[in-house]
């Protein structure tokens, strides 16, 4: 028997080199292109930031910065307390309470989802306004006096915790139907009560999965732009919108991007560092499912308005009001075009989510299959465009894009063909925008079902012999796919409601709902958006209806 | 067959090793146990020899090829190494029968070999079933057919019987091994528990801290083991340290550590057994009947307490215990 | 459930098809009959726009493009695709946009006696880069029973103290208002405009917020006693589908400021050809269109704008307002003060 040295080598540089050398596989290489390739707008955005801020960056520092922390800090204040008592409170009652109605307030309660929060955002805007069904309702009560109004910061967050709490509610029931039964028989057993068992035990329990939706919360909060500008309060998606088209320094535009994109990776590693801490996660799925208390007839009643108020609030209200409207102008708005729009919508949305979901899969399983420790960690880079405004993605597509377009024209022109824009203004740039945008939307539903799946299932296949592609597609995708159809809806959802890259990107001759309904706001008739709004909403309610389905099943 | 040689594998980039400087071989046919308490390394050794993890130094050869080495990776897949897990990995969403044809769907007559594996295992009419619809100890023989299936020149058993309750254990273990025996197989059997190593295996590996303590023919572990950490494992034992040589009057090499098993300590030997060359007085403390034998928990003059069993049901409140120089276990350390 | 997701795949990948396939025809149209395109970038838009175009199709067989967006996101566009792009129109709401996209060079000057004679000197660019289409005046809606219309003067007596906590006016990142301000710029100086634009912030009801037919509705809410809102507006809401709101309309007064010096502030939405049109002779063909008598007719009756074609007579709700003087500031000015508008808005934290 030789000796081949001693251990003491094994991490001298020589030998660290060789270990590089052997365990860069094909699949790093590959985890690094897509990486590459999705995080390309991010760089040319970050690139920019070396030109340094345009001319009127003092300005805004002096005169606007202030306010827009200002706003942006309360709105993530607000929303945050909202979203918390609206998404914790719904989830623990559906998921340990038996009452009237509860299986269906269980999916009712994911369906604001459904609707943008710009469109919630005009609603509202609506109901409360002079004339509107709030201010004639007070007319016949006499009352008309009281005028609320919603138009300010606080209304605002109340729009958009009102339409953004089902990322709370959805993650922590998930985290109540799966993982607590044992917990809160242990809770009983000891003679615990319902309150205590609530506070001391299930709250802490679930701060992980909480915070993980407040996260999404609150990076929805600062990205958006439609009901921000509509009610008046400057955000920093709304100055960098300012900047950059009103003051023509898009290099300052980009600055302030970069502010925000600072405010936002502090979020997520906040959520990185709370869950680290709190690292008790059970390791093996207890698949008992909690058992349901069925309280007193009153006090079901009671439970179930306490369940109802966010579903009224967040959907039918603001649905009620955008049927009314769509009544009024339904003779001038509906037409064959629509139909169209409503099939160009939709074909767009399933396409660009089943491409994001292709892509996260790429970067989940190349980056497990390539053995470097250290790819792992890059891969996540791939996921940050979901913290970047649209827009913002939207010239970052069009900074490289637009060169490679350029580069193509000539070549094709040496052969004397006029080939034209290739990538822009075609579906390709839009699609390629949607999946940086929304890669992490897929990711993350398909990186958790992938954890569950304990590795010596894949490791076993391939002691047996089988190869990474064919054990990805025999054993962990039939595994995984409730996480995979979870991802390709929760996409579908967002690219039906996305605006504003859409706006700067679309090709010519396709619209999307959401333009159409934009258009028709920007233009101060709210009144006709309704009908395309409405259509946003029933053609992204269904899959929330099925999504809802295969979490249940799970 | 198998030769590791100074295989070492780290996690946190050489602060700690689980692994440190593994170097053993291993025969073909032979049946070899791996014993470690939990975080010894011997799952990382196992799944460094599988391909599921990549050696920060070293190497591993199965016959005359390389398959881990700084240069050298052969990947998991290619290496034609049967592995039972721990928690029997068996695929949830395949049948029984599924299963074991899953790693030999090449072969010609791969319906054939499956039944046959199963018919092996004592599953032959189990095939339609899904895994959630077995046993614990089904289960475990599925996952036992769908490694041999494919032939593996070695097999790997990562502590198959850890879930299992004593009783299930040993009749498992009995089945299992008859089973491995009828196919020839060389065997690595990874287990924490003495007693399975003990009744199956040809030799066995200690493992302590990331490092092999001693690997012999499961006889000579009892007889010669070259640590007290491997004598106590196979057998509650004393050390007889500086305290105990005195009460004895037995003086010792001083540059050696020495133990002696508690089963070869006598109680109120008569004065002049030539067997019993070392006496002392002990308070018994307190007595367990254990059935047929009794626990005495003593105190000696000096202070020290220890334990012994006897067959004795009527001991006295203070008796002679002694033992023969010749069952000193002597040890280069500790 | 496999066949539902079977199904929405299919759906996706024939919905893909199908856009692929529209894109090969599209370009092939555009190799085989090259002439029969117009590519229009346009800020407008208005139901009643999309029948114009139809109309135009009939009319020639040249087909319209449309891409929709902000004034603001069409230039970075048109800047970003440089040589390539294939814009041929450029069409804004507010004359401030033309004269910047025509700085930034991305408008071409074209010559059209028909546009040339049709259209009012000063609602034409100097250099035919762009041309007006339609006019809307920045006007005063007041409440009849709180204010007396002979107590109103000027856009500068606004800030008089007798107004404080009386004047409603949208957000300051609005177009309209930005021109409004250039054009105070242009006319009194910068000095002059910021301290109009604080006084006008230290008599506002309550902070900007809303469109401009939120601002009427506040003033028969009575938040406020005056809104400065567009003209265009006023007769939409004077012919909405919501009864609630042909009331509030209807419960205003409206008044042209400045009528005894300069003149009411005003801005056209207007038409250039884009510098590297390839459609150039289809891009003045629809820009003459747009000016034709049954085209400006479709703007004043469905979207209540002035038409700027004198021998077409404004909707009769516009005509009910009575004729006004207009200022008859060249239009490229609210380009030019544009930005300055904006910095003078921050400044006064007009938001």
């Amino acid at each position: 028997m030789k000796q081949v040295g001693n251990k003491n080598e094994a991490f001298s540089l020589k030998t660290r080199l060789k270990r590089l050398k052997r365990d860069s596989n094909r699949w790093s290489v590959f985890t690094l292109a897509i990486v590459f390739f999705l995080a390309l707008p991010i760089i040319f955005i970050g690139v920019e930031l070396f030109s340094g801020p345009g001319e009127t960056w003092s300005h805004i520092v002096r005169y606007l910065l202030p306010e827009y922390i200002g706003n942006s800090l309360y709105l993530v204040f607000l929303c945050s307390i909202l979203v918390l008592i609206l998404g914790v409170s719904s989830a623990w009652l559906v998921s340990r309470f038996n009452f009237p109605l509860r299986q269906q307030m269980e999916w009712l309660l994911i369906l604001p989802l459904a609707i943008p929060s710009y469109i919630v955002g005009y609603a509202y805007a609506g109901i409360f306004d002079y004339g509107g069904s709030m201010n004639l309702l007070f007319r016949q009560l006499n009352l008309d006096f009281i005028r609320i109004d919603i138009m300010n910061r606080a209304g605002l967050a109340f729009v958009l915790s009102i339409s953004l709490f089902p990322y709370v509610y959805v993650s922590a029931r998930a985290f109540f139907l799966n993982q607590a039964n044992n917990l809160l028989e242990a809770s009983k057993m000891l003679g615990v009560g319902e309150g205590k068992t609530f506070f001391r035990l299930m709250l802490p329990l679930a701060r992980p999965a909480i915070v993980a939706g407040l996260v999404l919360v609150l990076m929805e909060v600062l990205n958006d732009y439609g009901a921000a500008s509509y009610y008046g309060v400057n955000t920093f998606t709304t100055g960098i919108f300012r900047s950059w088209f009103s003051l023509e320094e898009p290099e300052t535009a980009v600055y302030l991007s970069a502010l925000l994109i600072l405010i936002i990776f502090a979020l997520i590693l906040f959520e990185k560092w709370q869950v680290r801490k709190v690292k008790f996660s059970s390791s093996k799925t207890n698949s008992t499912q909690i058992q349901r208390k069925r309280p007193k007839k009153s006090m079901q009643w009671l439970i179930f308005s306490v369940v109802f108020l966010p579903v009224f609030l967040g959907f039918v209200l603001p649905v009620t009001q955008l049927i009314y409207w769509a009544v009024l102008t339904a003779s001038t708005v509906f037409d064959m075009q629509f139909l169209i729009i409503s099939l160009q919508s939709f074909g767009i949305a399933i396409t660009s989510a089943i491409i994001t979901v292709f892509f996260a899969l790429l970067l989940i399983y190349f980056s497990k299959w390539s053995t470097l420790l250290s790819i792992k960690n890059i891969a996540r880079v791939g996921v940050l465009g979901y913290a970047i405004p649209g827009a913002v993605i939207a010239i970052g597509i069009m900074i490289p894009t637009l060169a490679l377009d350029k580069w193509l024209i000539k070549m094709f022109g040496n052969f004397g063909i006029d080939s034209g824009l290739i990538i822009n203004g075609t579906l390709i740039a839009l699609l390629y925008a949607y999946a940086v945008r929304f890669l992490a939307v897929a990711y993350n539903p398909i990186e958790s079902t992938a954890l569950k799946v304990d590795s010596s299932i894949p490791d076993s296949s391939k002691v047996l012999g089988v190869g990474n592609l064919k054990t990805f597609f025999k054993i962990e995708f039939p595994l995984i796919k409730t996480g995979v159809f979870s991802a390709v809806i929760l996409v579908f959802i967002d690219v039906m409601k996305e605006l504003p890259l859409t706006l700067i990107l679309k090709p010519y001759h396709i619209d999307t709902l959401a333009v159409k309904a934009f258009e028709y706001a920007s233009d101060e008739m709210v009144m006709e958006a309704s009908i395309p709004s409405l259509f946003i909403i029933f053609t992204a309610m269904i899959p929330v209806i099925f999504l809802n389905k295969l979490l249940i099943k799970k | 067959m198998l030769t590791i040689d100074s295989l070492s594998k780290s996690f946190d980039k050489g602060k700690n090793y689980a692994l440190e400087d593994v170097t053993f071989d291993l025969k073909a046919g032979h049946v070899c146990a791996i014993v470690g308490e939990s975080g010894s390394g011997k799952t990382t050794l196992v799944r460094l020899i599988a391909g599921l993890e990549r050696p920060d130094h070293g190497s591993i050869s199965l016959g005359d090829k390389v398959i881990a080495s700084l240069d050298k990776f052969v990947q998991p897949e290619k290496r034609k190494i049967g592995l039972v897990f721990q928690e029997y990995a068996l695929f949830p969403h395949l049948t029984i029968l599924d299963n074991v044809l899953y790693g030999i769907s090449k072969l010609k007559n791969k319906k054939e070999r499956a039944q046959e594996m199963l018919d092996l295992v004592g599953l032959s009419n189990m095939g339609k079933r899904y895994p959630h619809q077995l046993s614990g100890g089904q289960q475990q023989r599925v996952a036992l057919a769908r490694a041999l299936a494919p032939k593996p020149s070695l097999l790997i058993l990562d502590e198959p019987f850890s879930n299992l309750d004593a009783m299930l254990r040993t009749q498992l273990r009995n089945e299992v091994f008859d089973i491995i025996k009828k196919t020839e197989v060389t065997v690595l059997f990874v287990t924490h528990d003495t007693q399975d190593a003990l009744s199956v295996a040809d030799e066995i590996l200690i493992l302590q801290n990331g490092k092999v303590v001693q690997k012999d023919a499961a006889a000579n572990l009892y007889v010669k083991p070259n640590t007290l950490y491997v004598a106590s494992l196979f057998g509650s034992t004393i050390h007889i340290n500086k305290n105990l040589q005195t009460a004895f009057s037995c003086p010792l090499k001083e540059s050696c550590c020495h133990a002696i098993r508690n089963e070869k300590i006598k109680v109120n030997p008569s004065a002049n057994d030539p067997h019993c060359e070392y006496i002392t007085r002990a308070e018994v403390v307190k007595k367990v009947e254990l059935g047929d034998s009794t626990q005495l928990l003593l105190k000696l003059e000096s202070g020290e307490q220890l334990s012994v069993m006897t067959q004795d049901k009527n001991v006295a409140d203070t008796i002679n215990i002694g033992f023969n120089s010749k069952d000193i276990l002597e040890f280069d350390h500790e | 459930m496999k066949r539902f997701v079977l199904a929405m795949a299919a759906f996706a990948l024939l919905a893909a098809c199908g856009n692929d396939n529209k894109k090969k025809d599209n370009s092939t149209e555009k190799e085989m009959v090259k002439d029969q395109v117009v590519n229009v970038y346009t800020h407008r838009h208005y139901e009643p726009d999309q029948n114009i175009f139809r109309m135009f199709e009939e009319k020639t067989g040249i087909k319209v493009k449309v891409i929709n967006a902000s004034a603001d996101e069409l230039i970075q566009k048109m800047k970003m695709e440089g040589k390539q792009s294939p814009a041929d129109v450029l069409i804004t709401v507010d004359a401030g946009r033309l004269s910047r996209a025509k700085d930034q060079g991305l408008l071409q000057s074209i010559e059209s006696n028909i546009l040339e004679n049709a259209i009012p000197k000063h609602l034409q660019d100097e250099d035919n880069q762009w041309f007006g289409l339609t006019k809307r005046a920045r006007i005063i809606a007041y409440s009849k029973d709180r204010v007396k219309p002979e107590d109103l003067s000027t856009y500068e007596d606004l800030v008089n103290p007798k107004w404080k906590g009386k004047i409603l006016v949208r957000s300051s990142s609005n177009i309209y208002n930005q021109s409004l301000m250039a054009s105070i710029i242009a006319n009194n100086g910068e000095e002059a405009a910021k301290s109009w634009a604080e006084g006008i912030v230290a008599n506002m009801a309550r902070s900007p917020k809303g469109s401009d037919r939120d601002q009427v509705k506040a003033v028969v809410a009575g938040e406020g006693d005056l809104a400065i809102v567009n003209s265009y507006y006023i007769g939409k809401m004077l012919n909405s589908p919501d009864p609630e709101e042909v009331k509030t309309a209807k419960q205003i007064g409206l008044f042209f400021p400045n009528q005894e010096d300069r003149g009411t502030h005003i801005n056209v939405s207007g038409a250039g050809v884009a510098k590297y049109a390839p459609n150039r002779a289809n891009a003045i063909l629809f820009i003459e269109y747009l000016i034709s008598e049954e085209a400006q007719k479709v703007f004043t009756d469905a979207n209540y704008e002035y038409p700027i074609l004198e021998s077409v007579e404004p909707v009769q709700d516009i005509k009910d307002w009575g004729d006004f003087k207009e200022d008859n500031l060249e239009l490229n000015k609210l380009g030019e003060n544009n930005k300055k508008a904006v910095l003078i808005f921050d400044e006064t934290s007009w938001k």
